[in-house]
């Protein structure tokens, strides 16, 4: 797994709906297996036994009572952003 | 082709009942609204929204837990499934892959006469995507997020069914199951509950086949319908030498045909990981046992009380589709007694009769007192209304949800049960027609009709032809 193929990137690319240019499929061949690499260190450590962290924080059990609020946005501040509108539907290319 | 084994595993998509999303504090209730009406920060996935869970959510699934018969797990958590698709702001679902609230439990299914047990294999909270339009003629498509974040309850089922007829027998049980346990409303018509039906078809039972997934089936006839249409497309390729492909099919409705959607050659790989955003739920016992008690009677303890009255299977069925009228019907036997209960089970039910099919059609429209049922139904028992009089009252109960009695008089409808006063009438009936009375005290009963008709019409309908058949027979000594 450390070295990563031509065919992992443009995979990874496809899955993540990117374009990669020849020279950047190269490039990022590279680096990703780079950082894999690094990240591989954590094979070295024996985890038997270790329940796997889910959560640094310690916290439990975050909720909310099942309330309706508007969080004091409206509707016109949600949608002023959207790159495209057609009236209130966001607009988007067309999917198949 | 019966050599073959056809094998079925069901999903199945509910929409919970809460008032709001699953990690947003807004109206959950798209239906009708205006687009983009519904959102909020989080639902759009703006960057730093933090999504935080629905408590209503973690209990209805509890509570599906238990009508699974199972209990909900005392740890679950939440992870990302990534994706990209417009309708899906964030880029990825929020679900539960690896500790799922439900894991394990059953459905127990009766099909021509036989129980089987259909074994759950997990249950898992997930948020809704949005929704997408594409109009035709355009290059672009419109997102409507009021849907995005709607809690669903993922519940996945072993591949223990082996026909069309359990398929579907399946799905209308969960339908039950999730209605009366008050998970979701459940209304197909609304799209509250969807269905993916896997099938697979082998001729050796120890070698599962190839399977398709056919998505989005919103009725328990389309399930049917399409394992059907499944395990004969399948068959006809493994005749033709050809290899069923793994695929994800969806349904014509209109033909009663699967199309292919998407192969699954391009194996999905959703990048699971655990959501940081969303600490891990806990159940304690205390929370686990207070659902618990507060589960409401499910569809086969009514089974068992209703059969107990002696009414007929069919028409328990028809009693137990419609949670209210099951639970009208259970509240009746609790106060009022079996024959009251058993006749007001038949009056609901032959109300519903006409809606036969698809579940969602039959809700009683109206709000009748139980009061004043029972009230209806002892004029019957005290034969002051022929059970045909008390259908025209309570048509009009129906609509007003008046006393029983005072529409029957209103309406004339009261039978006169009065002995001393029918006896007058049979008396002058008897006078007027002697030559009936002689053939019938000849033993010509034909002609007893035709007298109790007489009096029926002198009596303007009001008399109780019982009564009136032994007061003739009375009087004329025999």
């Amino acid at each position: 797994m450390a070295n990563l193929t031509r065919e992992d990137i443009l995979k990874l690319a496809k899955l993540s709906r990117l374009k990669l240019s020849d020279a950047e499929v190269e490039e990022f061949t590279a680096e990703i297996s780079e950082i894999l690499q690094y990240v591989q260190m954590l094979d070295d450590v024996d985890t038997t036994g270790l329940k796997p962290t889910y959560q640094v924080t310690g916290l439990t059990n975050v909720s909310r009572p099942d309330e309706i609020s508007d969080y004091g946005i409206s509707q016109e501040d949600l949608l002023k952003n959207l790159p495209a509108r057609d009236k209130n539907y966001i607009k988007v290319r067309k999917m198949l | 082709m019966s050599d073959y084994i056809t094998t079925i595993g069901i999903e199945c998509h509910v929409q919970l009942k809460t008032k709001t999303k699953l990690f947003a504090a807004v109206d959950n209730d798209a239906r009708g609204a205006e687009p983009n009406t519904l959102i909020s920060h989080i639902c759009l996935g703006l960057p730093g929204a933090l999504p935080v869970l629905n408590d209503k959510a973690v209990e209805l699934a509890s509570r599906a837990a238990f009508a699974l018969n199972t209990k909900p797990q005392p740890f679950s958590k939440f992870d990302r499934k990534h994706y990209f698709y417009p309708d899906l702001p964030m880029g990825y679902q929020i679900t539960q892959f690896e500790e799922p609230v439900v894991l394990g439990g059953h459905v127990d299914i009766v099909v021509n006469g036989e129980q089987k047990r259909i074994g759950i294999t997990r249950a898992h909270l997930e948020a809704d995507a949005g929704k997408s339009t594409h109009p035709a003629g355009t290059d672009y498509s419109l997102v409507d997020l009021n849907r995005a974040g709607t809690p669903l309850l993922e519940i996945v089922s072993e591949p223990d069914m082996h026909s069309s007829a359990e398929a579907r027998a399946f799905a209308h049980e969960l339908y039950l199951l999730m209605k009366y346990a008050g998970v979701g409303d459940a209304d197909l018509y609304h799209g509250n509950m969807r269905f993916d039906v896997n099938v697979s078809v082998s001729k050796d039972p120890n070698v599962l086949g190839t399977r398709s997934e056919t998505k989005n089936l919103n009725s328990f006839k389309s399930v049917e319908k399409a394992v059907e249409y499944e395990v004969k497309r399948q068959i006809e390729v493994l005749e033709e030498g050809g290899e069923v492909v793994q695929e994800t099919r969806g349904w014509d409705d209109t033909k009663l045909a699967t199309f292919s959607q998407r192969t699954k050659e391009d194996a999905h790989d959703y990048r699971y990981f655990p959501d940081p955003d969303l600490p891990p739920i806990e159940l304690d016992q205390a929370f686990i046992d207070s659902v618990e008690k507060s589960m409401n009677m499910l569809p086969a303890e009514y089974r068992t009380q209703f059969a107990g009255l002696g009414i007929d299977p069919k028409v328990v069925e028809d009693i137990v589709n419609v949670p209210e009228t099951a639970q009208l019907v259970a509240r009746i036997l609790e106060t009022s007694g079996g024959e009251h209960a058993k006749r007001i089970a038949f009056w609901t039910v032959q109300k519903t009769d006409d809606n036969s099919d698809d579940a969602q059609a039959a809700e009683p429209d109206v709000k009748v007192d139980d009061k004043n049922l029972v009230k209806l139904s002892e004029l019957v028992s005290a034969n002051k209304l022929s059970s045909t009089a008390a259908k025209e009252v309570l048509k009009e109960m129906q609509k007003t949800n008046g006393d029983p009695e005072a529409i029957a008089t209103a309406k004339n409808l009261i039978q006169e049960s009065n002995e001393d006063e029918l006896a007058k009438i049979v008396a002058e009936i008897l006078a007027a027609n002697e030559k009936a009375a002689e053939d019938v005290k000849n033993g010509e009963m034909k002609a007893i009709g035709f007298l109790v008709g007489q009096v029926m019409k002198a009596s303007q309908g009001k008399a109780n032809p019982g009564i009136v058949q032994q007061i003739i027979k009375k009087q004329l000594n025999i």
